[in-house]
Order: C-alpha cells, then structure tokens, then sequence
C-alpha cells in the first residue's frame, strides 16, 4: 500500500491515499460514470427541448413540433429517472463497500498492534476512530460523492451550452461570474477555520458532560456540582459561539449566490430582449438561458456547503491513516515453525526497552515445563514486562526468549497462542453470553467443552445457578456479575484454551476473602500439570509458587523458593515483612494452614 | 465490585411529553422563530415573484417589442432579487441563530439536572443512555428548529405557486398539476420507508461499535488468548450487515430522490402540448407558457422539504420525548426547606434501626434493622462478604439514597434534615475506583475546596506520600490530567484521591476500598499516611486486607444487612470464629 498510492495529483493527503482502496471497485465506478453522462444529457435536453417548443412550435405555429418537443422532453425525463437512479446505488455500493473494507482493515490493524500502542492511547479515541471517523466519510459518500461530481459537470457543461446556443448572451450572464467566485472564495477562506474549531469545540462539550456523568458520585460526595455546572456552561457557550461565527459568514455568502442566480434571469431578460428585438436571438433561447441558469447557481451553493463535508471526511480520512501507519511489531516471520508441543521457557540475555530507559537488563532466566513462579518486585521493577516477553506481547530489544528450544520469534503467531496464554486477572466481559464469553478465541468449542472448562476449575456450580445458565446475557460490561465471578470467567477461559504455559496477569483489586479463596483455588486447579507465571501483586501468590523472582531495576534481584528466600534475609524477606505489617503478623491470611493448595476444593 | 442489577430510570412516564416540551422550546424562542419565518415569507415572496415577472417582460416587452417594458420588467427582477438576497440572509441567520440557542439551552438545562438528580437514578442509567439524550435526540430538535422557518416558507410557497398557476389558467393548471398529485403520493411513500431502513441501519451501526469498544477494552484479553480472529469474524459480520442495509436504504432513496427532480418536467411536457396549442389558438401567452414551466419547477423545493420533514417530524417527537422523560424525572433526594445548618460538632454517627432495600427490587433488603454508634474520633472498619451492605451503610450516610425506615444521624443531627452542603463539609470519601478530572493534579485535590491555598493541597499531598510523584511530573502541581493531558497509574490516581479526602478535612472520613489498587508491596508507604488522616476524626473504612484493617480500632462484620460480628480486630479474631472463617476465606460462601 506504500509507495504506490503517493500520487499527489488529483488531491493531496487523506484522499489521494484513499485511492488505492478504490481498486476493487473500478468497474461499478466506470459504469456510474457512463450513467453520469446519460444523466447529463438528459438534464441539458430539457431547457433545449423547451427551446425548440417555442421557436419551432409556437413560434412557427407547427402543433407537430410541439408534440415532438413533449415527447423527447418524456423520453428525456425517463433517461435522467433511470441513469439518475442507477448511479445513485452504484456510487453508494462503491462508498459503503469503501467504508466496509475500510473498517476492516483498520480494526484487522488495531489488532495488530502490540500492546504497547495500547498503553499509549486512551481506549475512547481508537473507539472513535472506527465510528464517528468513519461516520464522517459515509456522509460524504452517500451524498456528498454525487452532489460533488454532478455540480462540476452540470455547471461546465451548462456553460458550454450557453455559449454555443449565444455567444452575445452568455458573455452578458459572464458579469455575475465574478462576484459568485470572489464570494465563493471568501467563504471558504473563512469557513473552514471555523468548522475545525467547531468540530474540536464540539469534542470538549462532550468530553465535559462525559466526565460529569462518570465523575458524579465524586462531585456530589465533595459537593463539587458547581464547579462542573460553570465549566460545563463555559464549553457550551464557546461552541455556541463557534456557531455563530460560522452562521455570520454563511449568512453572508448566501445572499450573493441567491442574488447572482435571480440576477442572472434579469441580465438574460433584459439583454435577450434587445437581441431579440434585433432579431439576433430567438424568445426560446432566451426561455433556455433563463432555465439553464437556474441550474447553474445552485450547485455552485451546494458546492460551498459540501465543503464541510469534504473537510470533516478528509479529517477523518487522515486520522485513520495516522491509525494505519502505525507500525505492527510483532508478526509471523517467513518460514516461522510450529512450537512444541511443551518445554522450558529460557530467556538469555534478555533486555528491553519500551523507547527511553531500558526495563529489562541482560536477564538469564530458565521456567523449567510444569513449574509455577511467581515474579515479584515493585510497580514499575519491570515483572509485568518479563512476563510479557514470555508471551511474545514484545520482542526483546536485544537477547532471546525461546519455548522448547525454538526462539519465539521464529514460531507461528498461530502456535504461540496455543502453547502460552495470557490471563489479566481482572476479568474483562464481552457483549454476548457467557459461554459465548469463555469460549473466545475457541469458535469450534461446544457447550460440552465450555461446561468441562467451567468444571475444570470449580466453577460451574456457579454459573449453571443463573436463572439462564450459560446463556446468561453480559450487558454493559457485565455489571450485574462480581469482580470474582468475573475473574472466573477469565479462568475458565484459559482452561478451555488449554495451553502449556499461562502467563497470569493478577488482579490489583481485592476480593473479599471467601470469594479470593475461590478464586486463588480455581488458580490453584488451573495450573496442574502447566507451567504458571504469575505477575504477582500479592505475596500469598508467591508463598505459593514453587519458585519466587524478585524483579527490580530491570534485574533478578532474588531467585528461589518462598520460605529459602525468606530465611535468607535479603530484599524479599523485607518486602514480605513489610507486606505483613509488623505486628499485624498474626494475619490469618498467611498462616501455613491458609496455604494447602488442595484443602476442600473441587 | 457491585453486582446490582441496573435499573431503568424511574419516572420515565413523567408529566412532561415531548410535544410539550417542543412546544416550550419554540415559545422560548418565539421572537427568533417569528423573524426567521417572517423573513422567510419575504424571501419566497420574491422568488414566487420571479416567474411572473418574467412571464410579464415577455408578454408585455419582448414579444411586442417593447424595449423600454422589457427593460423595466428587467430591472424588477433584479430589484426582486435584491429583496430574496437580503431575505434568505436573514432566514438563514435567525433560523440557525434559534436552534444554537435552543441546543445550548437544552444542553445546559440537560446537565445541571443530571448533576442534580440522586445517585440511584445515575446507578440505574449507563452513562453513554444520558450522554445520547444531551447529544443525538439533541439533534434532531436542534434540526427541526433549524428547518422550521424554512419549512413555512416552503409551504406557503407551494400555496401561492397553486394559486398563481389556477389563476392564470385553471384549466392547464389541473392538467399540469395532475403530476404533482404524484409527487405528493412519492412524498408520502418515501418518507414511509425511509424511517425504519434509516433506523435498521442505525441499529447495525451501534452494533459495530458495541463490538469495537469491546475489542479495544478487552484488547490485552484478546490477544492474550490470541483471539483476534473472533473478534475479527464478529465485525465483519456487522460490517456486512451494515453495507446490506445501507444499500437497502440507497436503493429507497435512488428510487425516490430523482422523481421530485423530474415529475414536474413531466407537468412541463403537458404545459408545452396542450398551452403550446392554446397559444396558437390565441387563448394563453407565450410568457404564461414560460411562467408556468418557471412555477411548476418551483414546486419542486417544497416537495423535498415535505419529504424531508415528515421523517424529521417524527424522529424530533421520538427524541423530545426522550429528553422530556429524564427532565421530568424528580431529584428524589433533595435538601429540605427547612434544613438546618450543622452546629460544630464531633462528628458522631449513629444509625437507629435502619432498613433500606435498593429500588425497585421488593426483594431482599440490604440493611435490615441496622444500628450502629461509632464515637468521635475513632475509626471502625466494615467487613464481609460482596453484596452483605458494607458499601450500603456508607451510601446512606452520604445521601446517596435515603433510609426506608429508621434515622441515620451525625451529632444527633438527621441527615436529611442538613444542608447539603454542609452534609457535603462533613464527610468526605475516597471510592475504590478514583476518578480525577481534566484539570491540573492541583486543582484535582482541591475538589469543591477551589481556594484552598498551595501550601495545604502540597501538604494534603505529602500525607497521602503522591508529593513524590507530582513532583517528577513535567508541570509539578500545574500538570493537567486526563484525556488531553497526563495519565497516571491506579496507585498514583488513588494516592490523589486520598490527597483530596485529606485536604477536605471532613469530619468524618469515608475509605471504600481506598487502596485496593495500590501494589501490595507499596501499600505499607501508605499505611502511615491512613493512619495521620485517621486522627481526630471519624473513619469509615472497608476494606479486605488484614494489614489495613488492622489500623482501625474497631472492626464490624456484616452478612445480609445485619451486624454478625462487632469488636477489636485481635479481640475478634480470637473470639469470633466467624470473623477468623471470614478472614481466611473458609466461611461457607452463601
């Protein structure tokens, strides 16, 4: 797609990449544009037609002409109908097709994209990004295509017309000329500013009654209403000042296009006259001009207004490319191989770096098939990093991460996600039911497979209780379930994946203890027989695993078994006797019995 | 962490219609709307004039010859158009003038309400429900005001081009105007279909972003289970769905569109056969034929516009009575008239038999019989399982909801009967899920508290320990956050939110789940600062962590709405074997 659709020629930026993306859609293009001249035909016959009525038929008192003249103007009149219509659907078949391959290669690209994008961008705009962005181009391509191709042709063919029909007369009408393209000129000059402040001004009013409505219950609890009351009147009344500014110049282009278009009859009234009188033309030239140039004008405003259209659509366009050009990282390689089936995970020589400062420095680490680590350190210590390169979220800035022998980088993207899964914790619903909702990412799996999942990790009591069991409709992000149940369904998610290796994202949250219970025992089902990292946020999670990491500033600081790591009495022990809170020691939640994996599950 | 079910607004059948509420809107706004129709009149008045004139500068100067007619009738056709270019200026200003104001209006009034309303009714509505009503539904009223005084003018319009052309020849005008009868029948039909295939492809439209924000807010899910192909086969169904239904729509509208441009040219074939013989038979003009064919393409605006408006006409009255809906629904907590100032107090809260259940679910109630006295100064924590109340209990005390039955009152002074705003200078609170808004980190601590001075939101900052990393931040205090500008972590949103409790230095103190985002391994740093903020104050926390729970001096333990355990945290989990269950995650869950 680069490369060749640099072309500059017919317009600059957005558009011109657009072009490209029109390929598929030549032939329906070149079959509009052959009904476009029938159209055109058809509509500059009529006032001919009416012409040849009057000179011939009225004129020359011959009833034959002016029955001629009625029935060409009919046949006339079905041509436009059809070519008329026929162009209609099949610009808008090329337009919606457009915007359908155009949405699905920008979301094929959103996911794509490495996470990292993700951190970087607000979830909203890239949201907008494939609604109201694409919204604004399907205005311009229902409408906005045709009322533009056919305002040009109509008006310089009008023109032709004229001048063949009366060279005297259409050089009269050229008086009007200027002042309509001098006022055209000035519009655009100063509407198009204002429209972008508008559309930017639009998004503040929003994004002001947006963040009202999510932020209520703090403003009511601080008694705050006011302040968002004052601030959400000054965004409204600068828009509506925006409006304004933008009516008072529309207010004053309008006049000059419906002066010129009234004036024009009056020029060709006037001068036609005379040249009739001097017989130099005939009335019915006159009657044509008169109905040509009702024609003329009005395009010539459409033009003006579509303007609008135009800007926010090519706006858009140039977001969604900004949007396309962001750089996939991490792809499938030529020739990339299926990984094992299972294996150790061996990072060598491991760093990374998101841009600026490096998270990761030179890390040797090996998870041997089967075993369950959890990586621990402080927020921003880079564990959630290490973590991710185990998954291949990122590919390492220098150094290898390999499963069974094979470097990730070299494996399927297809394979990957077979063998190593990630799991946020924090369960995130889907729209749809919730067998719908565990089986992501698993579409041939059957309800059987999905109730097994469920059962696998102890938690199908729970979901087949619902009034509609698995059939359970999640609405508005599953509100209606409990962080812990939602957790659950991002288990059992993974139970029905199946993989050898699940990358464990824990929930910063907490649960109240029974339901964390619940949850840390479907864990504790999980990782049978699988390896298990857990980015650990929580050190219950890491008296656990069979080995600890200590991750900060980038490096191993600690490795080896919880209770070894804390007879050791390094940063771990530290950290753990921090975490437990001096004299609050004697919480329950850490005391030896709390820890049998397998007490009373299942 | 809630589970609640989410509820419809209440009162969405409230006394305000939508057809009242136009009505209102438009007599608001009645000056603007009269000059904008006037000056529309003006304007067609004098386009329905072109024709004429023309058809007299034929008649009375071209084909008789006459120069000085003709030149004459010239000049009124460019004195007609001066009077329809100043016209349709000021139409088109008024018009767009009103229904900016009336948008700005609505919108306005739209917000204050919301932020006025109680809090049940926002924990019924998604937010994106209120946000469509002060925008879309908007829009079509703002459209229809817009289109309302051309809409008169067009439809005047259309009654004087009929009279005009019965008078001149009534005969040829039935004949001609047969074809309009057409018209009249395609704008009745159009506007027909037009409504639910616009509607279908709306519907396909909020479908595909419903798949969208999911894809991109559960994208570390997605690619986390390499789910990409689901979520790519989801979409493209609805894509395909909507170029169908959009094409479905095209085709209406390609079938529609050029037939109000071409039925009146069919009127002008019949103008040309049967006036054309009348002019040879000496009984009409050649200038009445060219008057005639000039009006009956007028006909053709105010066909659109009709086409036009019966859809917007209907979709307006939809929108208004959805915006009427939420208008009329009452704040059902409000201070009273007769509300009382808080004298200086300590802050003691007492709830007497309190029974609430959340509306409208008759069900099972989430407190029942609740009591509860917590002294000055000290600090209780609430526990138990999801959905036993705990959230409930500091609901109620902020007024979120009001008590069914019973009285919850501080100082011995009922919450209802306070001012809110010094209800709203008592508690203060620090919600799990912290909320910062576009605005500097300095200006988010002091929230409701504007003229704080900078020393005591730095101080604020500095007990909560986020002085740290405000001060790494590229503007320090200045730093503006949000969508526009800086994003910060869970933790460090949290450590603001705390600041913000600390500065308001309320006499009772709300925790809900305060530092459940705050990584473990730093919770301790903040450990200290809770316990600074907890001094010479009333603390209501609820939380589930040991380490935090064991800050307070006092520990409540709910299941169902009732007290099950109440009593130190050491003295509790020595004696209460329910509490010690609950805490190691034993207890029998349901």
């Amino acid at each position: 797609m680069r490369g060749s659709g640099r072309k500059p020629l017919l317009s600059r930026g957005a558009l011109g990449r657009a072009r490209p993306l029109l390929r598929p859609y030549h032939r329906r293009i070149t079959a509009a544009g052959c009904l476009i001249v029938v159209w055109l035909v058809g509509s500059l016959s009529t006032p001919l037609l009416i012409r040849y009525a009057i000179d011939e038929g009225i004129d020359g008192h011959d009833r034959h002409a002016l029955h001629v003249a009625a029935g060409l103007l009919l046949l006339a009149v079905a041509l436009t109908y059809v070519s008329y219509r026929g162009q209609l659907i099949l610009l808008n078949q090329v337009g919606e097709g457009f915007l359908r391959d155009l949405r699905l290669r920008v979301f094929a690209h959103l996911q794509a994209l490495s996470l990292g994008f993700y951190d970087r961008q607000q979830a909203g705009v890239l949201v907008s990004r494939m609604t109201s962005d694409v919204d604004a181009l399907s205005n311009l391509v229902q409408t906005g295509f045709f009322t533009f191709i056919a305002s040009v042709l109509l008006i310089a063919s009008s023109a032709v017309v004229l001048v063949v029909l009366s060279p005297v007369l259409a050089a009269a009408c050229l008086i009007l000329i200027p002042p309509v393209v001098i006022a055209s000129v000035w519009f655009r000059r100063r509407a198009a500013p204002l429209y972008l402040v508008i559309r930017d001004r639009v998004g503040r009013v929003l994004g002001a009654m947006h963040e009202g409505l999510a932020g209520v219950r703090v403003l009511r609890a601080y008694g705050a209403e006011d302040i968002a009351i004052r601030r959400f009147d000054a965004h409204t009344d600068e828009l509506f000042e925006a409006h304004v500014a933008a009516v008072r110049i529309s207010m004053r282009y309008m006049p000059v296009i419906e002066f010129a278009s009234i004036g024009a009859t009056a020029v060709v009234v006037g001068t036609g006259g005379l040249l009739v009188e001097h017989d130099l033309v005939t009335l019915g030239t006159v009657v044509a001009f008169v109905l040509y140039l009702s024609n003329l004008f009005q395009p010539i405003e459409q033009l003006s207004f579509l303007l609008q259209l135009v800007q926010t659509g090519q706006a858009g366009l140039g977001k969604l490319f900004g949007l396309l050009d962001a750089r996939v990282e991490i792809v499938s390689r030529a020739g990339a191989v299926e990984l094992p089936s299972s294996g150790e995970i061996v990072f060598e020589q491991v760093s990374f770096s998101y841009g600026a400062g490096v998270v990761l420095d030179e890390i040797d680490l090996t998870v041997a098939a089967g075993e369950r680590v959890a990586l621990v350190g402080p927020t921003g210590a880079g564990k959630s990093t290490l973590g991710k390169l185990a998954a291949r979220f990122y590919d390492p800035t220098a150094g290898s991460v390999s499963f069974g022998g094979v470097d990730l980088r070299d494996g399927t993207l297809g394979s990957l996600r077979d063998r190593i899964v990630v799991v946020p914790q924090e369960g995130f619903l889907f729209t749809g039911t919730l067998s719908e909702n565990i089986r992501l990412g698993r579409d041939d799996a059957s309800d059987a497979d999905v109730r097994r999942a469920l059962e696998a990790i102890g938690a199908l009591a729970r979901f087949s209780a619902l009034p509609r069991g698995l059939e359970t409709q999640v609405e508005s992000r599953g509100a209606r379930f409990s962080a812990g149940e939602r957790q659950l369904v991002a288990l059992a998610r993974v139970a029905l994946a199946d993989p050898g290796v699940i990358v464990l994202d824990e929930a910063t949250s907490s649960l109240d203890p029974v339901t964390e219970r619940e949850v840390e025992d479907a864990v504790e089902l999980l990782a049978r027989g699988r390896t298990l990292i857990s980015i650990a946020h929580r050190l219950t999670t890491a008296e656990r695993a069979d080995r600890v990491i200590l991750v900060d500033g980038g490096r191993i600081v600690e490795d080896g078994p919880h209770a070894e790591l804390v007879a050791r009495g390094g940063r771990y022990a530290q950290l753990y006797s921090s975490w437990v809170g001096g004299k609050a020691v004697d919480s329950p939640t850490i005391e030896p019995a709390a820890r049998d994996p397998n007490g009373g599950a299942v | 962490m809630i589970a609640r079910s989410v509820r419809a607004p209440s009162g969405e059948t409230g006394d305000l219609s939508g057809l009242s509420l136009l009505r209102q809107l438009f007599r608001e706004e009645r000056v603007g709307l009269l000059a904008g129709s006037l000056a529309g009149l003006v304007w067609m008045g004098a386009r329905v004039a072109v024709p004429k004139c023309t058809q007299l500068a034929i008649d009375r100067g071209i084909a008789p010859g006459d120069t000085q007619a003709t030149i004459a009738w010239a000049l009124a056709i460019l004195a007609v158009g001066c009077v329809a270019a100043v016209f349709t200026g000021i139409r088109h200003w008024y018009a767009n003038i009103v229904a900016k104001k009336t948008e700005r209006r609505v919108r306005q009034r739209l917000f204050v309400h919301y932020q006025r309303l109680h809090v049940g009714f926002h924990d019924g509505v998604p937010v994106g429900d209120l946000m469509g009503r002060a925008n879309s539904d908007l829009a079509e009223i703002e459209r229809l005001t817009n289109l309302a005084p051309s809409t008169i003018a067009a439809f005047v319009g259309l009654l004087a081009v009929t009279a005009i052309l019965f008078a001149t020849n009534a005969g040829l005008a039935a004949l001609s105007l047969s074809t309009i009868v057409l018209l009249v029948v395609t704008t009745v039909r159009f506007a027909k279909l037009l409504q639910p295939a616009s509607a279908a492809v709306q519907l396909e439209l909020a479908a595909l972003g419903s798949v969208v924000e999911d894809t991109v807010s559960g994208m570390r899910v997605v690619k986390g289970l390499g789910a990409e192909e689901t979520q790519r086969q989801k979409l493209h169904e609805v894509t395909d769905s909507i170029y169908e239904h959009s094409i479905a729509l095209a085709r209406i509208r390609a079938a529609y569109l050029p037939a109000y441009e071409l039925l009146p040219l069919v009127g002008i074939a019949i103008v040309l056969v049967v006036g054309g013989g009348r002019v040879l038979d000496g009984t009409m003009t050649v200038g009445q034929i060219v008057g005639f064919s000039g009006y009956l393409l007028m006909l053709v605006y105010p066909m659109q516009r009709a086409g036009l408006m019966i859809p917007q006409l209907q979709r307006t009255l939809v929108a208004s009575r959805r915006i009427a809906a939420v208008l009329s629904v009452e704040p059902a907590i409000a201070e009273q008239p007769d509300a009382v100032e808080h004298p200086d107090g300590p802050g003691a809260v007492r709830f007497e038999h309190v029974w609430f259940g959340y509306p409208p679910v008759a069900g099972q109630p989430a407190l029942l019989d609740f009591d509860l006295s917590i002294e000055p100064g000290t600090s209780v924590a609430l526990v138990g399982a999801t959905g036993c109340g705990k959230s409930t209990v500091t609901r109620l005390l902020l007024r979120f909801y009001d008590a069914q039955e019973g009285r919850i009152a501080i100082d011995g002074h009922d919450v209802r009967h306070l001012r809110s705003a010094d209800l709203r200078k008592l508690i203060a609170v620090v919600f799990e899920d912290s909320f910062l808004f576009e605005d500097t980190v300095a200006a988010n601590i002091a929230l409701g508290n504007s003229e704080a001075p900078r020393e005591l939101v730095e101080r604020a900052a500095r007990l909560a320990s986020a002085d740290g990393f405000i001060s790494a931040l590229p503007d320090g205090y200045e730093t503006l956050l949000g969508e526009r500008g800086y994003s910060l972590s869970g933790g460090q949103r949290q450590r603001l939110a705390i600041a913000r409790a600390i500065l308001a230095d309320p006499r009772v103190l709300i925790l809900d789940d305060a530092t459940s985002a705050i990584d473990s391994t730093r919770e301790h740093e903040i450990r200290q600062a809770l316990v600074e903020v907890m001094k010479g104050r009333v603390t209501i926390v609820i939380a589930h962590r040991p380490a935090t729970i064991a800050l307070v001096d006092r520990v409540v333990m709910l299941d169902r709405g009732r007290i099950v355990a109440d009593g130190a945290h050491e003295d509790l989990l020595a004696t209460n074997a329910t509490y010690a269950r609950f805490l190691t995650g034993r207890s029998a869950a349901s």
